[in-house]
């Protein structure tokens, strides 16, 4: 499987850039590195944002002002998308866009709530070819990328635009609320005093290439990747970490590395005690205990069919910019299997990194990237 | 690739391999009729939405008629799609707190249309890849694609299904393909779904 999969990528590098960020953060990749660099949290308590009207904190993106945020929030993406990288790289034939989102357009219903999503696309965009679209609950922005190097391993595009959208509503949050999975603090990933979720908003777009980018831009290369289910429970986490540890061992076979080389995880962590607690056990059973490790989840919140697309886009800008972030909320070591999480912002040149996914219905996703040379 | 099986379940009745089964629907409830008829006893089914209870059922009866016990429990992956997303259970969930008083957690972990590859996996202990897409109608030229690419990274077997449940309309096709020497062409595909 690995020297099948080697070959392949020697036939066709897949090249990943950065495409859109808006976040509660900023607007930017560029802007979002840097207020995550200071510190900044964009996790705040929203006044009376509960069934009832408890004011949880959430990664609310301040400037969506209409009444329909989703629409909003894809639109502005996509006219950022076309700012900087042009129509026509959307419009070519060979160019697919891949939209990864949990709920889209829930508030619409009774509506069909995926169809303002291909017309805003359409709009905005104008491609060529219809967009696909991945709902595989919180592993969906990981899944977008891997199946955008699967049609580019085929042949079948040269050019895969990886969109991740969801955006706060009513029934996010009342429905994380329902499940007791809602922390009254800002979530503490991977801490011993960590008590639930924060949900967040955001959108993000990679694009991921066999047309190697400019010289002056940065890059990342996609290794390999992978899912796998527990086969364990529709929304509890296994408690061997299962699912998670095959699709890490199944991607480090893909990418044909060994996993003792990765230099940084970018972990799932979303500050429940379940699941957290299973990613300790999936990572102890691998041997990636000292590997540093942060969740991204206190800067943005758990931002669902987002989360995988905006986690490997900082993931690229810490590679980038040789700094690994903070993860915010972690103070004391609250898993029972050791963890390397970082608890201040370092100096780190990561040449290989593992992001990893885990979500609802059993789900589990994993991808190494590396470093342009 | 070779299509080992086919299901389909629909208003238009109840398929295996293209035959229709003599499972007639006479109420309301006839994916309970259809779970008690086909023997199985797994109380989980109750707790599931139309989804899932349909996705079940359709593997019950595909696996009466083929065995992949020879795979190993990560070689097989579950490849999805729909147009619909999880549109009944939404609207359900939605109603739990827009009219009943509190949101149904319950119902609320239904609201995503994955939730079905969960339950099909942990019913048969299947550890391989899953995917879900969302797309306009079922297309069978996507699937091929899909199964090619899964095939290339090392699965053995693909269970693909198209599920989708709004509006009235209940439809569930699934159809079970191997790695192995045998052509699949769109026309046949298509030919299993329209049945």
């Amino acid at each position: 499987m690995g020297i099948e999969t080697g070959m392949e990528r020697t036939v066709r590098t897949i090249y990943m850039t950065y495409g859109a960020m808006v976040t509660p953060l900023g607007n930017t990749p560029e802007d979002n590195f840097q207020s995550m660099s200071l510190g900044n949290s964009g996790v705040q308590k929203q006044s009376a944002s509960g069934f009832n009207g408890e004011d949880w904190p959430l990664g609310k993106i301040e400037s969506l002002h209409s009444d329909n945020r989703y629409t909003e929030l894809l639109r502005n993406t996509c006219n950022a998308l076309k700012a900087k990288h042009g129509q026509q790289l959307f419009q070519s034939e060979k160019t697919l866009i891949i939209i990864s989102s949990t709920k889209a357009d829930i508030e619409s219903l009774p509506e069909d709530t995926f169809t303002s999503t291909r017309k805003i696309i359409q709009e905005v965009l104008s491609p060529k070819n219809a967009p696909l679209i991945i709902s595989n609950a919180c592993i969906s922005g990981v899944l977008a990328i891997n199946t955008a190097a699967d049609y580019i391993k085929a042949g079948k595009f040269d050019t895969v635009v990886s969109i991740g959208i969801d955006v706060l509503t009513d029934f996010i949050v009342f429905g994380f609320q329902s499940l007791f999975a809602l922390s009254d603090q800002p979530s503490k990933p991977f801490d011993k005093n960590r008590t639930g979720i924060s949900i967040g908003e955001a959108a993000g777009a990679i694009i991921v290439s066999s047309v190697p980018p400019d010289s002056d831009k940065f890059y990342v290369e996609y290794l390999g990747g992978s899912s796998s289910n527990d086969a364990n429970h529709i929304s509890g986490p296994s408690r061997t970490g299962e699912g998670l540890f095959r699709s890490i061992n199944r991607t480090a076979k893909r990418a044909n590395i060994n996993l003792k080389d990765l230099n940084f995880i970018s972990a799932h962590g979303t500050g429940t005690l379940y699941n957290d607690e299973m990613e300790s056990i999936a990572f102890d059973r691998l041997g990636l205990n000292n590997i540093p490790l942060n969740s991204l989840k206190g800067y943005f919140g758990h931002t669902l069919g987002a989360a995988g697309i905006i986690e490997i886009l900082s993931t690229m800008l810490m590679m980038e910019n040789n700094i690994l972030l903070k993860s915010p909320g972690y103070d004391e070591q609250g898993t029972s299997c050791k963890l390397n999480v970082v608890r201040e912002n370092t100096k780190s040149d990561v040449q290989l990194a593992l992001k990893t996914a885990s979500g609802f219905g059993g789900g589990n996703a994993s991808i190494i990237i590396k470093k342009k040379v | 690739m070779k299509i080992l099986a086919c299901s389909k379940i629909s208003d238009q009745g109840i398929f295996l391999n293209g035959i229709q089964q003599s499972i007639e629907k006479t109420t309301n409830n006839w994916k309970k009729e259809l779970y008690i008829k086909l023997g199985v006893e797994y109380p989980k089914f109750y707790k599931m939405d139309a989804l899932a209870k349909m996705a079940f059922l359709g593997f019950e009866l595909i696996s009466n008629s083929t065995s992949i016990d020879h795979l190993a429990d990560d070689e097989l992956s579950l490849l999805f799609a729909n147009k619909h997303s999880s549109y009944d259970t939404d609207q359900k969930y939605v109603n739990s707190y827009m009219e009943k008083g509190s949101p149904g957690p319950s119902l609320f972990v239904y609201t995503l249309p994955n939730i079905l590859t969960g339950e099909l996996s942990i019913r048969n202990k299947w550890y391989g890849e899953n995917i879900f897409f969302i797309q306009e109608k079922f297309d069978p030229e996507f699937f091929i694609d899909q199964i090619n690419f899964y095939f290339s990274k090392g699965s053995n077997a693909c269970l693909c299904g198209w599920v989708d449940s709004a509006k009235g309309i209940e439809e569930c096709f699934l159809f079970l393909v191997e790695n192995k020497a045998g052509e699949l062409s769109i026309e046949e595909l298509n030919n299993y779904y329209k049945q």
